[in-house]
């Protein structure tokens, strides 16, 4: 059904997992070997940059650019650490791919981490993974047993060592510098920037922080190369394929591997069967919880970050949750609201009071007890939260209610003017 | 240094300061709840918005959190600006409890004013409140979690700024508790400072709960009585009462913060056996009576005995201005030159110390900015608490501590700790010098060596000594060594006003020469002001005060002293007049008195309403600054300006008239003379079998004033003695047991504690007050013996 | 698994030698704090929640104090600080669980139970909680037991899932 190229799927069966002997009877390992034995770190570098790969995390930061702030040819103690804190609603991407493939991971940390020379890397995984964990130290073991771990790894002279941190929950901890708190084993609250974590990360070291999909990605670029993963995109300016996650009224609620620029039609109808219970849509969220909604007007956008970002959304982490035509929008950002009030780590006010406050409009409108002062206030909590709190999840919180106070005041219009939810039973 | 405009005012600031200081610098307000200057800027609160219009920067920023640069133009005025601050004010007060008229905070609540200044003035949350269930955190602060508005402050000045680990921020979101693990006492001997950090009123005084609203309080800034470091205190009376001292700001000493025996020590000016009226043989009389009287009794033994049978102890307690006029009476009338210091060790040690410091005079804020710190004998929570907070924050700095002491000194911070044996600390000075330490053993040797070459090496090393333990002889040795290591010198004297005693001494004869002439019956009139032999001066001193024909005594506190006087004049107390110390490192700071002396309203009350007597005097209100009892003698006016200036005539004191109380101070110029050459002591011989026993200050119990507080009764430590486990072994004692103590004058039964950290052979006692161990000597070596049981005492 | 000790008949937070390889793990890094998750954890894993005397054993362990592990402790969702039924059940509140019959699914559970959110059943076995996004947006509505993740919840699913984890408890 999927014709597109599978590359970080190449492996993937579902229900199964490929350890070592799959994944190199697969070609796998051909990139570290490649990357070790015949590149320098600099070129590694250059060529991740020349590929124009972006974080697959949410914030879609070029990688390439990213690792060349990172002070790798200084002799000090320094860090990768890989962001598996996947804890944004509708996104299970990285899931599936530890649950299919994990040494592609393994592969991908160790070229990064001979990029970037460090010799301590920290996998961080959240607290529901737990068989992704259970994954990774199976690869971690195999791979160190094969040699591509440990100490002089491909006679490099180079060391690596993987360490899995097992999380305990909260999504604060998806933020960068949270999560270096949370391993140092420090309240998790993020820490102010700059200093940058390139600069002053795990304990005061340089350290580079890299979601799991985006180090999937690296030996793939270093294998086929940059003007190859260029081209697996499908938009001016797209590069390589992405891991979209299915979710809400969709017929098939799965992930796949699609390639970047992909029309959200084409996402939704062919490889999400289209809306479920013959129903019409009416909205989605385009790459998680934080990402403002889009409407059937916006079918046809390519999925990709510029585009995304002209109207005023954001391609995230490409989860992609589809609202049917009967979904209470008012509901459904009360619910996304909740989440994240709920998540806030409590350090500044706008996030860990102002989201409360936004809570409880909503869900006085929600349940009939709003009036039009509350969508006024909801309208000014917009604009005084959004880009005024102290890291990004407020603001992501403001994504879907900037979706709908821009696409859908007219329903919390008639919520007031009713007096109930006119979805509701 | 940037120079940027902030609501069209340029100013040029120093490189590294924020927005929101440099605004403050301009005398613009803008409301803040995390930044704190001590504790630095978080960005947490998100309170100090200003739009940044021009310039480097561009949009609305966290002031707190920018860094001042060249070309900025910014407004705290701009719409955008003032919307955020009314929003996040709006935030704030969405869980805070309208209790303002039943919070001791209401009046002096940052929460209040910035509320006001935010613009946030009609609640539009109608939902439920987040509830609380406080904790009880022991003696001195009451916790009122509901009011929290979650700025971290208490969090960062606890553990970041004071080294604390009971107490934090637990939970997430918006349901966070800044308490303890469990209830109880806040471990912290700097717990006090969460009531001033706090912006509202979830942390406040409990010995000051219910009792005053802040604008009815009397304050005035002062100078902490309670040892010598001097840090700005603001004590705070009502009806005669003093009722609670919060900490000043003193950027060179202090800080931002104080100790709790600072804070919580103030009882003794409200003690109720404080003695207010002057007495003849101890009946109650007036003052023009009792000076009449004593001038008659003076007179008397002058003409008998001549000038010189009369003697005069002063105190490293009294202010300067008593000091000086003290001085000053006796060259008019020819009696013995004064003494400052009973005490013949801490006289000479603060002496020698004034007579050399100059160039290598540091201060706490230069302490906190020391790379390399070494302590000899000084146990800086015990004798002098902020001096640990200075040397956190130069540890926090990169600052490298070693510490040579024979007690188990514990830090707020890292720091190595070698344990050596009280005699020991002068080879070891000596041994800085020279980096020889032959007298060592090989392990000890090497910490040593590894201390002197971090001293070598250090840009900014300070030598910080402990004057108890040092004596005179340390403290020589440890000048010679500052100069010659071109290192600063930090120690820690007697009293507030050590240093100001030691210059006035000049050369003139220290206490073992008065109490010999005493017990030789030369003296037959002594004057103590402020001072306490019996207690505090050698054990002969009672002897000596035998033969006196006259004894008065000048005093705020009943002591023993003050018990035998034939004449007692009432002084005040140091809340309740000006006056000014000289601090450890030769600052001069005046102090303003808060409040006018008077038995409180809430004892002559006696519970009844309304709570007054009628009179057109002040009840109790006859004590006078121990000064303007000698200006009295003197005949010279009852000004206290007159005096204060009339200081500068002395070029000690040279500029003393430009400082003004809450002010930084300023070193006095001009060194102190050293004291005559010291009495060769015979050496007792120790009884057989007897430990060497070395009695020492605590931070609570053992400091005159505080120990008459009522709120520092809970804790007060237990009467104890400790040594270290392999000598209690030897002696087969365990940790806990009773064990009798005997010196030569004393038999006492204390709790044994085993101490591991601390010198083996050494017994270590705290200088309790009220226990016989208050007479004991400080910083000497008692000999005594030490057994098992002591149920015979 | 094993909480009671057979000699002394105690409940004991985590045995001895974890305590002792932890200790020496801690003795080993020059930053034991790194630690405190692990630890925290494995203490759940042991004794079911993590008691106050499990906050205890862990700052003595790692060399820090009590409040120390508290302040962490707190901080995270899945750290028990309160005695909870031998299995959890975290039900998703999250936005794809909403979308599809989330809610309804929380009311059977409330029902089959006989208990609310926070509360565990009478005979010990079952607490529910509420969880945000459990990653299985794609298998919504979704619940997590233990370690273990459920989806595509249905009535008939849920019952046999209750049943099933009641017989392997017996």
């Amino acid at each position: 059904m999927n014709d597109y190229p599978q590359i970080l799927f190449k492996n993937r069966v579902v229900g199964e997992t490929a350890f070592i002997d799959r994944f190199r009877a697969n070609g796998g390992y051909q990139g570290l070997e490649k990357g070790l034995r015949e590149m320098t770190p600099q070129e590694i570098t250059a060529t991740v940059k020349a590929s124009g790969l972006r974080g697959r995390g949410g914030a879609g930061f070029p990688t390439g650019v990213k690792w060349s702030f990172f002070p790798a040819d200084q002799p000090v103690e320094k860090f990768l650490v890989i962001n598996g804190d996947e804890m944004e609603p509708g996104t299970y991407k990285d899931r599936q791919l530890l649950l299919a493939d994990p040494h592609q991971l393994i592969e991908g940390v160790i070229l990064s981490a001979f990029a970037l020379q460090v010799s301590h890397a920290y996998i961080f995984i959240r607290y529901a993974y737990e068989e992704c964990s259970r994954n990774l130290e199976q690869a971690i073991a195999e791979a160190k047993e094969a040699g591509y771990l440990g100490r002089d790894i491909l006679g490099t002279g180079w060391d690596l060592e993987i360490h899995l941190h097992r999380s305990a929950g909260r999504y604060i901890l998806g933020e960068e510098t949270a999560q270096l708190n949370g391993i140092e084993g420090v309240r998790p609250n993020p820490r102010s920037k700059p200093p940058f974590p390139a600069a002053k990360g795990l304990w005061g070291k340089p350290t580079n922080v890299n979601n799991i999909e985006t180090i999937a990605c690296i030996p793939h670029i270093i294998t086929g190369g940059p003007g190859w993963f260029i081209n697996l995109g499908i938009t001016q300016g797209g590069v390589g394929t992405k891991l979209f996650g299915l979710s809400g009224h969709l017929n098939r609620t799965e992930c796949f591997e699609l390639p970047v620029g992909i029309p959200l039609r084409e996402v939704v109808e062919t490889f999400g069967g289209g809306v479920r219970n013959g129903k019409g849509f009416k909205a989605c969220l385009p790459g998680g919880a934080s990402t403002p909604f889009l409407t059937a007007q916006h079918l046809d956008t390519p999925m990709d970050f510029e585009p995304l970002e002209q109207l005023d959304s954001r391609f995230g982490t490409a989860g992609v949750t589809v609202f049917d035509e009967t979904t209470c929008m008012v509901g459904a950002t009360l619910n996304l609201i909740r989440f994240f009030a709920r998540e806030s780590c409590g350090w500044c006010t706008p996030c860990r009071d102002g989201l409360s406050f936004v809570q409880w409009i909503l869900e006085e409108i929600e349940a009939g007890r709003g009036n039009r002062d509350q969508i006024a206030m909801l309208k000014d909590q917009k604009k005084n939260i959004t880009g005024r709190s102290f890291c990004a999840l407020a603001e992501g919180a403001m994504g879907p209610l900037d979706g709908l106070l821009r696409h859908f005041e007219q329903e919390l219009e008639d919520h007031v003017k009713l007096g109930r939810c006119p979805f509701g039973d | 240094m940037p120079t940027l405009t902030i609501d069209n005012k340029s100013i040029t600031v120093p490189d590294g300061t924020n927005v929101l200081e440099a605004a403050q610098r301009l005398g613009i307000v803008i409301p803040h709840f995390c930044y704190h200057e001590a504790l630095g800027a978080v960005g947490a609160c998100r309170l100090c918005a200003m739009m940044f219009e021009e310039g480097p920067v561009k949009g609305l920023q966290m002031a707190c959190m920018v860094t001042a640069q060249d070309g900025m133009q910014i407004s705290t005025l701009h719409p955008e600006a003032q919307e955020l601050r009314s929003h996040v004010i709006e935030w704030m007060m969405l869980n805070h409890p309208h209790d303002c008229p039943v919070c001791d905070e209401g009046g002096e609540c940052q929460l209040q004013d910035m509320t006001i200044a935010g613009g946030h003035g009609r609640r539009r949350y109608a939902g439920k409140k987040r509830t609380w269930i406080n904790q009880d955190l022991g003696p001195f602060v009451v916790q009122e979690m509901n009011r929290c508005i979650q700025c971290y402050r208490c969090v960062r000045t606890y553990q970041d700024y004071c080294g604390g680990d009971d107490f934090g921020v637990m939970g997430s979101r918006n349901r966070l508790f800044f308490g303890r693990f469990q209830p109880g006492k806040l471990e912290s001997p700097f717990s006090g400072n969460l009531v001033d950090v706090c912006p509202t009123g979830v942390f406040t005084d409990k010995t000051f709960r219910f009792k005053t609203r802040y604008w009815d309080i009397e304050e005035a800034p002062a100078v902490c009585p309670h040892c010598s470091l001097g840090c700005t205190v603001i004590p705070g009376a009502r009806y005669r009462e003093l009722q609670r001292v919060r900490a000043g700001v003193n950027r060179q000493t202090n800080g931002f913060f104080i100790c709790d025996r600072s804070r919580f020590g103030y009882g003794y000016a409200n003690h109720r056996e404080r003695i207010r009226q002057p007495n003849c043989q101890g009946a109650a009389t007036s003052w023009r009576e009792a000076l009449e009287h004593l001038k008659e009794r003076l007179g008397k033994v002058v003409n008998e005995y001549g000038p010189l049978s009369v003697a005069i102890v002063g105190s490293p307690r009294s202010s300067l201005e008593c000091q000086a006029l003290l001085r000053e009476w006796t060259r008019e009338h020819g009696y013995r030159p004064p003494l400052f210091e009973i005490d013949n060790r801490r006289d000479r040690t603060a002496r020698i110390l004034a007579a050399g410091l100059g160039k290598q005079a540091r201060s706490m804020a230069e302490i906190a900015d020391s790379d390399c710190l070494v302590m000899l004998g000084s146990d800086p929570l015990n004798e002098a608490p902020l001096l640990a907070l200075a040397i956190r924050q130069a540890v926090r700095n990169g600052c490298h501590v070693t510490c040579l002491d024979p007690r188990a000194v514990k830090l707020p911070c890292a720091a190595s700790h070698l344990p050596v044996q009280p005699e020991q600390l002068l080879p070891a000075i000596n041994g800085l010098v020279a980096n020889r330490f032959e007298e060592f053993e090989r392990q000890d040797q090497l910490f040593l060596e590894g201390a002197a070459e971090r001293l070598g090496r250090a840009e900014r090393p300070v030598l910080v000594g402990g004057g108890d333990l040092l004596g005179p002889e340390g403290t020589e040795a440890l000048l010679k060594a500052a100069r010659s290591l071109n290192a600063g010198l930090f120690v820690t004297l007697g009293g507030p006003n050590s240093y100001g005693g030691a210059l006035l001494s000049e050369d003139g004869p220290d206490s073992e020469e008065m109490i010999e002439a005493a017990l030789e019956g030369e003296i037959k009139a002594l004057f103590c002001i402020e001072a306490d032999p019996l207690t505090e001066g050698p054990a002969r001193s009672a002897r000596a005060l035998g033969q006196l024909e006259l004894l008065v005594v000048c005093d705020h506190m009943v002591n023993r002293t003050a018990r035998s006087a034939d004449i007692f004049l009432p002084t005040t107390a140091p809340p309740e007049a000006a006056g000014t110390y000289i601090n450890n490192e030769g600052r001069m700071l005046p102090f303003g008195g808060a409040y006018a002396p008077g038995l409180p309203l809430r004892d002559i009350g006696e519970g009844g309403h309304p709570p007054r007597t009628f009179s057109n005097i002040t009840t109790g209100g006859e004590p006078r600054p121990a000064w303007a009892i000698l200006a009295t003698l003197l005949q010279r006016p009852l000004d206290f300006d007159s005096i204060h200036h009339g200081l500068e005539s002395d070029p000690h004191f040279a500029g003393l008239g430009l400082l003004s109380p809450g002010g930084e101070g300023r070193r006095v110029t001009d060194a102190g003379m050293l004291p005559p050459a010291a009495q060769p002591e015979f050496p007792h011989s120790a009884p057989e079998g007897s430990l060497p026993l070395l009695v020492v200050e605590a931070l609570f119990g053992t400091e005159p004033l505080s120990s008459l507080s009522p709120a520092l009764e809970p804790v007060i430590p237990e009467a104890a003695v400790q040594l270290h486990p392999t000598t209690a072994a030897r002696l087969g004692i365990s940790d806990g047991e009773t064990v009798s103590l005997r010196t030569e004058l004393e038999h006492l039964r204390l709790t044994a504690r085993t101490e591991a950290e601390m010198v083996p052979g050494l017994l270590v006692a705290y200088r309790l007050r009220g226990t016989p161990l208050e007479l004991l000597p400080v910083g000497k070596i008692t000999p005594c013996l030490l057994e098992k049981g002591g149920n015979d005492a | 698994m094993e909480t009671v000790n057979q000699t002394t008949g105690k409940d004991v937070l985590l045995p001895d030698d974890t305590i002792e390889a932890f200790r020496a793990k801690a003795a080993d890094t020059p930053h034991p704090r790194e630690l405190i998750v692990d630890l925290l954890r494995a203490i759940q894993d042991h004794h079911g929640w993590v008691p106050d005397a499990g906050i205890e054993l862990a700052a003595q362990t790692l060399g820090l104090s009590p409040l120390q592990l508290e302040e962490i402790a707190t901080f995270y969702d899945k750290i028990y600080r309160q005695p909870v039924g031998r299995k959890v059940i975290h039900l998703c509140d999250s936005i794809c669980c909403w979308t599809t019959g989330g809610e309804q699914v929380a009311e059977l559970l409330r029902d089959k139970l006989g208990i609310g959110f926070g509360e565990t059943t009478p005979d010990g076995v079952f607490t529910l909680l509420p969880t945000c996004c459990l990653g299985a947006c794609g298998d919504a509505p979704a619940m997590m037991i233990g370690l273990t993740t459920y989806g595509r919840l249905t009535a008939e699913k849920i019952d046999t899932i209750l049943r099933e984890i009641r017989q392997q408890i017996d």
